[in-house]
């Protein structure tokens, strides 16, 4: 009997195994609600279209990419990855050309375009706010750097990424078009002012829990994660003034091996169609300019990109090439 | 069954042979596993924090040099050793309590703290989050008995990521314990208390010195398994006390540093290793427990 159920279990194993080298392509994201839309807005329409067996993994992990690109061992096809670390990836030789070929970029938003990378979806950091237990709101970052109007703890991002420096020295006064180079002295002697008032999220899920509950009645989100809050029956009131805008991209890894299905995924994902149900799905921007034609007009007009009037752009080639110094100093700064 | 005489005859018999051959020959399969699983990673990490981004010692310079990397040493060494005083302080209370239970209530308890063990690390780092916020079970409880008026802050700083990782190291104390402390004499306490020894007498100068392997492993391993700790230390924490762990995640993960992450878990390796010979030198165990 027990003999019967090791080759039942072997059986079982060898049979996973033929599958998954079965795949015809990986996909790798964040995990969480996004990965799930992406998987169900691009993934398994493209596989049923196309016949193609796709495999999601996850995290998405730098270390990783280098480690698989150096070892010559690649096993991810398309990730989603931050639009300033595909600059500075692909100035260091590890992410493949995209093929413009088969990937249409003429009506893809251009500031989220580079050789090595298209947008996946398009997001912004705002100022979310739980209602239901505070009697006034920031509004502005400088509110939200007030602890004298607002007290209370707030939160921020804890990566070092686009976003909290550029918030930093908007609160400080500094004018918009004057954000960069970013002046760090100043950014953070802002910081200091309220760093001991700061809760940090790490994960999307993590910052709704903080608003959810109160831990953290304010603070700086991805307003997607405020939209899904929303809808969960906390009143939360978002505030799109000078919102911060960055985009996670679409690369492929320098030696994947199923190169052609991962450039023909891209540019399915990338179509109006599919941009338009992931910002569906996601609370998100799409990255393809038709994609608002093919939405409910009430919907489009939550989305980041029907607020461009206050938006401000994070510059990617400026944090792609001071990423890791901004990184070092951001991380002993937090540590201090 | 065997007699344990048969046995031994037995293996005697057959296994002289092959023992002419030399130990070393036997060893060899697990020997070549801990030099593919073990020593080649470190090496290939060693190579990488003294080869990138330049060649040379620099990456060791900048993580020993710098205020906030040794900060975060600091800060390392200070949880790890809070978290073992705490989890020694209640752990060996509950370890006695389970070696004088009566043998089937003592199983059952031990089932639910193996059942803790095994549930997902993640999932019970999260309900501490819930359980320790300002608007959580503890504080309003403590704020509905008229205990304090506002919340305590319990959670993202030092005492978060203490009650945590206590909650989850309690089990790697009591077992160890539990198996030393239940090889000891009940006769000898009362022989103890018959020579006229005060309870606490008993206790410093009887029980804890019999336990003291116990003591010993157990503290040895939760510090140790403490010093590596990432997940609960990076939920339940501010980043004003980041652990070591934490600070390799970000130089690997984020900033893609292999040379500053390679020489920092090569330190917490260094530290492990020399307070693990440390314990072989003094007490002559491993860490399995007491003889």
């Amino acid at each position: 009997m027990s003999k019967l159920f090791t080759i039942a279990t072997i059986a079982a194993l060898v049979g996973v195994g033929s599958q998954a080298s079965a795949a015809d392509m990986v996909f790798t994201s964040w995990g969480g609600t996004t990965q799930d839309v992406q998987k169900a807005a691009w993934a398994d329409k493209f596989s049923s279209q196309e016949g193609v067996n796709i495999i999601q993994d996850g995290p998405t992990d730098y270390g990783k990419i280098k480690a698989m690109v150096e070892a010559g061992g690649v096993t991810w096809d398309v990730i989603d990855v931050e639009g300033d670390y595909a600059v500075q990836a692909g100035n260091n030789g590890l992410l493949e050309k995209l093929d413009f070929s088969v990937i249409d970029k003429t009506k893809l938003d251009p500031r989220f375009v580079t050789d090595y990378s298209v947008g996946s979806f398009y997001y912004s950091f705002v100022i979310g706010c739980n209602k239901d237990v505070v009697d006034a709101c920031p509004k502005t970052w400088a509110d939200l750097f007030d602890t004298a109007k607002f007290p209370g703890k707030r939160t921020f991002y804890k990566w070092s990424a686009p976003g909290v420096i550029e918030a930093a020295l908007l609160a400080d006064g500094v004018a918009p078009d004057k954000l960069y180079p970013l002046d760090l002295d100043r950014a953070f002697k802002k910081l200091d002012t309220i760093k001991s008032d700061i809760i940090w999220w790490s994960a999307g899920a993590q910052s709704q829990q903080l608003l959810a509950s109160a831990e953290a009645p304010f603070g700086s989100f991805w307003n997607g994660r405020l939209t899904a809050l929303a809808e969960s029956g906390v009143t939360v009131e978002t505030s799109w003034e000078q919102n911060i805008t960055a985009a996670d991209v679409l690369v492929v890894p320098k030696g994947a091996k199923n190169k052609d299905t991962a450039m023909k995924f891209i540019a399915f994902a990338t179509s109006p169609e599919a941009q338009a149900e992931m910002a569906k799905g996601t609370g998100y921007a799409p990255t393809n300019v038709d994609s608002s034609k093919l939405m409910d007009p009430e919907l489009a007009k939550t989305l980041p990109d029907q607020q461009t009037a206050s938006q401000i752009n994070a510059d990617m080639s400026y944090w792609a090439e001071h990423r890791d110094e901004i990184g070092e100093r951001w991380y002993a700064w937090q540590a201090k | 069954m065997v007699s344990l005489t048969d046995t031994a005859s037995y293996t005697r018999g057959r296994r002289r042979p092959l023992l002419r051959l030399g130990n070393f020959g036997l060893t060899l399969p697990a020997l070549l596993l801990i030099i593919v699983f073990f020593v080649l990673p470190v090496l290939a990490l060693l190579v990488r924090s003294v080869t990138e981004p330049v060649f040379g010692l620099g990456n060791y310079a900048e993580l020993l040099g710098s205020a906030t990397y040794l900060k975060i040493f600091f800060n390392t060494f200070v949880v790890s050793g809070v978290v073992t005083i705490v989890s020694l302080a209640i752990g060996f209370p509950v370890a006695w309590t389970l070696a004088i239970m009566p043998s089937r209530l003592a199983s059952i308890v031990f089932a639910i703290l193996l059942l803790s063990m095994w549930t997902n690390l993640l999932a019970r780092t999260y309900a501490w989050m819930v359980l320790l916020q300002r608007t959580g079970l503890i504080n309003k409880t403590l704020i509905a008995l008229g205990l304090i008026d506002k919340p305590l802050p319990l959670v993202n700083n030092l005492t978060g990521v203490t009650i945590g990782m206590t909650y989850i190291m309690l089990p790697f104390i009591i077992i160890p314990l539990y198996g030393v402390i239940r090889k000891i004499d009940p006769a000898i306490l009362q022989a103890a208390a018959l020579c006229g020894a005060t309870r606490w007498q008993a206790l410093t100068r009887i029980l804890i010195p019999l336990a003291a392997p116990g003591m010993i492993s157990g503290a040895l391993m939760v510090f140790v398994m403490s010093l590596g700790y990432f997940v609960t230390p990076a939920l339940l924490g501010g980043t004003a006390n980041m652990m070591l762990a934490e600070l390799i995640a970000q130089f690997v993960q984020s900033l893609v540093n292999w040379g500053m992450g390679g020489a920092a878990a090569l330190v917490l390796l260094v530290v492990t290793l020399t307070l693990y010979a440390i314990q072989l030198k003094l007490f002559g165990t491993a860490g399995a427990g007491g003889r």
